[in-house]
């Protein structure tokens, strides 16, 4: 069954493809500058209106996310191109950081398969720390350290949790400052229409 | 009256600040050449920041007056202090 929400999300996925093409053919520096461009991104307006979140209209290119997780492995930006990645920002005493956490750990997992990632930063805490609200929450998904809070600087991020949505192209695409239902229809029909985008061929060595 | 903010800051970065804080003036990142925050003579050179300042400049173009935040961690900048320096300058409103 279609529901109103996911029959938007695939209008508005048809919408900015076609519409775009001719910025992607045109290049990349066009990409950000043409009025087209930015016409075709303005469909997912409709998309992130209802989650209340901050549109970048010509998709700007966010921060890298290198950087070493949690349990010891090193995440770089390089190894996420063509999934759609939802950064969360977080913290272990952020009262509405909690709630969030199982709700992204079930996207994670149940649309990985699809293209589908979520990555924690932490802000300015401890690996132990970290290590115990991971295990206490049953989180599975990368959970970056930011010790130095390099990473929130980088980010802007001055609130938690604070929460960016990236396309497959790795662009952003939404901002939410303050903790969001990332379970909801609304959410769930922004997160199935950046799927249904074709994954970018990777550029030559 | 016009309020402008300068940081050394990306426009990336400085877009979240402005939504967390639902700012309504304009930020401006002088990223990463920091041209203007050097010829206003606040860089840091060992953080490669702006020291926290306030400029206020008049109609023809001319500082009047700076107020420079020494410590940000532990100073509160009060506006009644600024509001008292553009009253000084171009009159009560």
């Amino acid at each position: 069954m279609m529901t109103g929400a996911s029959r938007a999300a695939r209008t508005a996925v048809r919408t900015r493809w076609g519409a775009g093409l001719g910025c992607l053919l045109a290049g990349g520096a066009l990409l950000l500058s043409s009025p087209s461009c930015a016409r075709a991104d303005s469909t997912l307006g409709p998309l992130l209106k209802p989650l209340g979140l901050h549109e970048y209209p010509s998709r700007v290119v966010p921060p890298s996310l290198n950087g070493g997780t949690v349990d010891h492995q090193q995440l770089a930006t390089r190894d996420l191109l063509g999934k759609v990645i939802l950064v969360n920002f977080w913290a272990s005493w952020c009262r509405d950081c909690r709630p969030e956490m199982p709700v992204l750990e079930r996207l994670h997992r149940e649309l990985g398969r699809q293209g589908f990632t979520v990555i924690g930063i932490n802000a300015r805490e401890a690996r132990d720390v970290v290590h115990r609200y991971a295990r206490e929450l049953g989180l599975t998904f990368p959970l970056l350290l930011d010790p130095d809070g390099k990473l929130n600087t980088l980010y802007g991020v001055v609130g938690l949790p604070t929460t960016f949505i990236l396309g497959r192209d790795g662009r952003a695409v939404g901002l939410a400052v303050g903790p969001r239902e990332w379970d909801s229809p609304s959410a769930r029909a922004l997160l199935q229409a950046l799927l249904a985008e074709p994954v970018p061929r990777p550029s030559a060595p | 009256m016009q309020i402008l903010a300068v940081s050394a800051n990306s426009t990336f970065s400085q877009t979240t600040f402005a939504e967390s804080l639902k700012l309504p003036y304009p930020l401006l990142s002088d990223f990463p050449e920091r041209k203007t925050i050097r010829a206003y003579g606040i860089l840091n050179e060992r953080s490669m920041t702006a020291i926290r300042t306030f400029f206020l400049i008049d109609p023809q173009g001319v500082i009047r007056r700076k107020w420079v935040i020494e410590n940000p961690g532990g100073t509160v900048v009060y506006s009644d202090v600024v509001l008292k320096g553009i009253e000084e300058v171009i009159g009560k409103p």
